[in-house]
């Protein structure tokens, strides 16, 4: 990241240029970052309702509903990190 | 070289007044509440002592659809918040389906102020129902789950009080908000790059504009799915924020 | 609305679009590119769907749900009142027909009952008669047997008679003596019992 800052320093032509190239930057990192964790712990609720879903079929609408739940929770740290990177970049 | 402009976000998401102060964002919503109403009132004409069929058919499968929602989650004295359930699923899915109808092709949802304006119902309907069922049990219960130390007691409650009371409404419209933005804005992107692609000066990259053109179905498709799940998630979670400030009424009562 | 000012000065005529109108009027004709972060809700939005989703939930608070749930809420006891109804045809029509089988199946032992009667009854008859016919029987094959004796008596004295004839005439000739009538009819009896007892 300090070499892409370092070539931007070389190339942009004013300091809001600079600026803004920085804050595209960041974005950028701050969505991925924050995509990692919430996409990790999905995918571990998803798989664990799936196998819940396979042991106890019969449950499987408790579990169905469980899961979304847990997901919704789960992706609200992504969509936080969503809002970061429209607030920094756009 | 391909000149791709991506426009800025305001450009994709802000609409020109119709009539001052009337934006497509309004003309979507009044047009939930229009088409919910009409739907409805055209199901509750319906002859009730024959199958339903049709209309009366749909309207019955969501009410059914939102009392068992309710009833695995609040359970059956919870049945009393049906109509407001449905109104907030019914009007949310309104609200988000024309992101991925044609010459529409913008959810409603996608700016902040219908989920802020719907969480902030929430937030105040779960309160009162807290408020109503365990008085002022309600927020220090809420503050300070059963079994804290005392010396834990300020730091539990900052958390809770930050979380049950800020985080949460705020979730709940970020939450909806950003699911159709980010859907909107996947639509955008990909609906710009095959017109660039198809439309751009060199010869060899047009066939390359299928590429996108695909990946634009398959998010139309995965958008009705979006469409559907977010007034769902929305409609559950307030069921569950309004059965959690019920509910642990009778854990609070076992406790005594 | 692209209005022009034109102004003649001289020989040229010269034709100004007003710029600033048409400006204006372009700018508007866009969607609106300055303006409040995204993530920040615009009052005018914030109105008018508040506005909206008010009315939808009253609306569906008051008028539409009710109606709705109303209908299907009738439909159901009406359909849980032709189940108890289908319930209550059932049990009745499965009591009209054990109070029929009953009435067969007295029927039935009566009937019964009537068979095993007459049976009886011709069984008595038959035992009574064979008894008259097995007493007339066996009146007959006494007196027969009792004739049948008669005769045999009859005939035993006769040969008795003729044995002690023919006794006392052998003894008469060979020892010229007449026997005793008693003597010879006491030697006959006791060698024809010797003979019979043989």
């Amino acid at each position: 990241m300090d070499a892409l800052v370092g070539m931007l320093a070389q190339t942009a032509t004013s300091a809001a240029d600079l600026k803004a190239a920085n804050a595209a930057i960041g974005a950028g990192f701050a969505y991925g970052l924050a995509a990692i964790g919430p996409g990790i712990g999905i995918g571990y609720v998803a798989g664990k309702a799936i196998e819940a879903m396979a042991r106890q079929p019969e449950a499987a609408g408790m579990v169905r509903t469980t899961m979304f739940l847990g997901i919704a929770f789960t992706e609200a740290l992504a969509l936080i990190g969503f809002v970061v990177f429209i607030l920094l970049g756009l | 070289m391909l000149g791709l402009e991506f426009p800025v976000i305001n450009e994709v998401v802000r609409w020109v007044d119709l009539f001052p102060t009337f934006n497509k964002i309004a003309l979507i919503a009044c047009e939930a509440t229009l088409i919910g109403t009409v739907v409805f009132l055209v199901a509750g004409a319906a002859d009730w002592r024959v199958a339903p069929t049709g209309i009366r058919n749909l309207a019955e499968i969501v009410v059914e659809f939102i009392e068992g929602l309710i009833l695995e989650t609040i359970g059956p004295n919870g049945l009393k918040w049906t109509p407001h359930m449905l109104s907030f699923f019914i009007f949310i899915y309104l609200c988000n389906v024309p992101g991925i109808i044609p010459v529409v092709y913008m959810p409603a949802t996608a700016r902040m102020a219908i989920p802020l304006f719907l969480a902030i119902i929430v937030w105040v309907i779960y309160n009162a129902v807290g408020i109503k069922h365990q008085k002022a049990g309600y927020f220090t219960h809420m503050l300070w789950p059963p079994g804290v130390p005392v010396f834990m007691k300020p730091l539990v409650g900052l958390i809770e009080f930050v979380s049950n009371i800020l985080l949460r409404p705020f979730a709940l419209a970020i939450r909806l908000f950003a699911n159709m933005l980010a859907g909107h804005m996947l639509l955008v992107t990909f609906a710009i790059l095959t017109e660039e692609l198809v439309q751009g000066d060199s010869v060899l990259l047009k066939p390359l504009g299928i590429l996108p053109f695909f990946m634009l179905l398959f998010i139309t498709a995965f958008e009705v799915l979006v469409g559907f799940l977010q007034a769902y998630i929305f409609t559950i979670l307030a069921c569950v924020f309004i059965g959690a400030s019920m509910a642990s009424h009778e854990e609070h009562a076992e406790a005594h | 609305m692209l209005s022009a000012v034109a102004t003649q000065t001289g020989r040229s005529i010269q034709i100004e679009f007003d710029h600033f109108a048409a400006e204006a009027e372009s700018h508007s004709e866009v969607e609106p590119k300055d303006g409040p972060s995204p993530i920040v809700p615009e009052i005018k939005e914030l109105a008018w769907s508040a506005g909206a989703f008010i009315v939808f939930a009253v609306l569906m608070r008051f008028v539409l749900y009710p109606r709705l749930k109303q209908g299907m809420a009738a439909r159901y006891s009406s359909i849980r009142d032709g189940h108890a109804n289908a319930d209550a045809i059932r049990a009745a029509a499965k009591a009209d027909v054990a109070s029929y089988e009953a009435q067969v199946a007295s029927v039935k032992a009566e009937a019964n009952a009537r068979i095993e009667a007459a049976r009886r009854t011709l069984e008595e008859e038959r035992e009574v008669r064979l008894a008259e016919a097995n007493a007339r029987i066996a009146a007959r094959r006494e007196s027969a047997r009792a004739d049948a004796e008669a005769v045999r008596s009859a005939g035993l004295s006769e040969l008795e008679s003729a044995a002690g004839d023919v006794t006392e005439r052998l003894v008469e000739l060979s020892t010229g003596l007449r026997p005793t009538e008693s003597v010879v009819s006491e030697a006959v009896s006791a060698s024809m019992l010797e003979g019979a007892g043989r």
